[in-house]
């Protein structure tokens, strides 16, 4: 699978990202069914870079460097693999795991592998006035800044949510092909675009104002004490 | 390791109960623990590349490769350690 989101190593395909930006994969969720009951405690004390916790979390959580993924392993025989930046790297790091299994003596399959969900993150590179987006786009937006700095924008279609952030830094999440991270991506960034914040601009016009005002609340205040003196 | 081989050594021998055995290396833990706790101040910072870890039954489990240990005199480069730790408090229960 080519490698997608490694900016500026190749060119961007402008017919598939008009927008020349292409969000790089950060993260694959995928499930497998190795179809045969697990014994734990045996999976803990004889594989290597495991961990379990019964009291805490009742599966095993193993680890694999390459591809560097983790994997939660139930009883059941269902695996959740996560970490890996590609869909081929998270199936093959979900092999790695069930192969692992079958050489601890278990009859595992490789059943129903499925990815579940595929985060991605870009940066426009501009900052972008995120209360007006929420406030034009409310039927999609919350932005509660108080409780997150980010705003959430839950995309209809594709069902993507993404969280915006003041710096134009991007996270787009809840699909399940990479398609759909990019179109939604394509779909926002025109909305990004017009919500940009022109910020020099805008702090020039800033301390101009300020300025202003101070010098015309002054004038106001010396003419009012010439007036009151006047009246005296 | 040491102190189990020798307990090894004299039940097999006969010069030692297996019941006896067994409470020697439980007030072995128990000393230990105590010790560690009371009079041991210095403390060591250990840094290396984390082979393998495993967790169970409370139990870490840690092989570490290029390990320096560092104290407040000296330090020492070790090109392979294994560290075996659990929770005090679950000793002194």
């Amino acid at each position: 699978m080519a490698e997608q989101g490694l900016e500026g190593s190749q060119p961007v395909d402008l017919l598939r990202h008009p927008s020349g930006i292409v969000p790089t994969l950060q993260n694959i969720v995928s499930t497998v069914n190795l179809d045969c009951k697990l014994e734990l405690k045996a999976i803990a004390l004889q594989a290597r870079n495991a961990e379990y916790n019964p009291k805490r979390f009742a599966a095993v959580i193993m680890r694999i460097r390459e591809p560097k993924t983790t994997a939660l392993i139930f009883a059941s025989g269902k695996m959740v693999c996560t970490g890996a930046k590609s869909e081929s790297q998270s199936k093959l790091a979900a092999r790695k795991y069930a192969r692992i299994i079958q050489k601890l003596g278990f009859p595992a399959k490789f059943k129903d592998f499925k990815i579940q969900n595929i985060v991605g993150s870009c940066d426009v590179k501009f900052p972008i006035r995120l209360e007006g987006l929420a406030y034009s786009h409310g039927a999609f937006s919350s932005y509660e800044p108080e409780l997150f700095p980010g705003l959430i924008y839950r995309m209809k279609q594709p069902k993507i949510v993404l969280l915006i952030f003041v710096s134009g830094k991007i996270v787009l999440t809840g699909a399940k092909v990479r398609e759909e991270t990019y179109t939604a991506f394509e779909n926002i960034y025109p909305v990004l675009t017009e919500f940009r914040k022109s910020q020099q601009w805008y702090a020039q016009l800033l301390v101009f104002y300020v300025t202003t005002d101070v010098c015309i609340l002054l004038n106001v205040t010396c003419q009012s004490i010439v007036d009151h003196g006047n009246n005296i | 390791m040491c102190l189990t081989e020798t307990l090894d050594e004299m039940v097999q021998s006969g010069t030692l109960s297996p019941e006896l055995a067994i409470q020697v290396l439980v007030q072995f833990d128990k000393s230990m623990t105590e010790a560690l706790e009371a009079q041991v101040k210095s403390k060591v910072t250990i840094k290396g590349h984390l082979h393998t870890y495993r967790f169970c039954d409370n139990v870490w489990t840690f092989i570490l490769q290029d390990a320096l240990f560092k104290s407040e005199e000296l330090q020492e480069n070790v090109s392979r350690v294994k560290i075996v730790a659990c929770d005090s408090k679950l000793l002194t229960q």
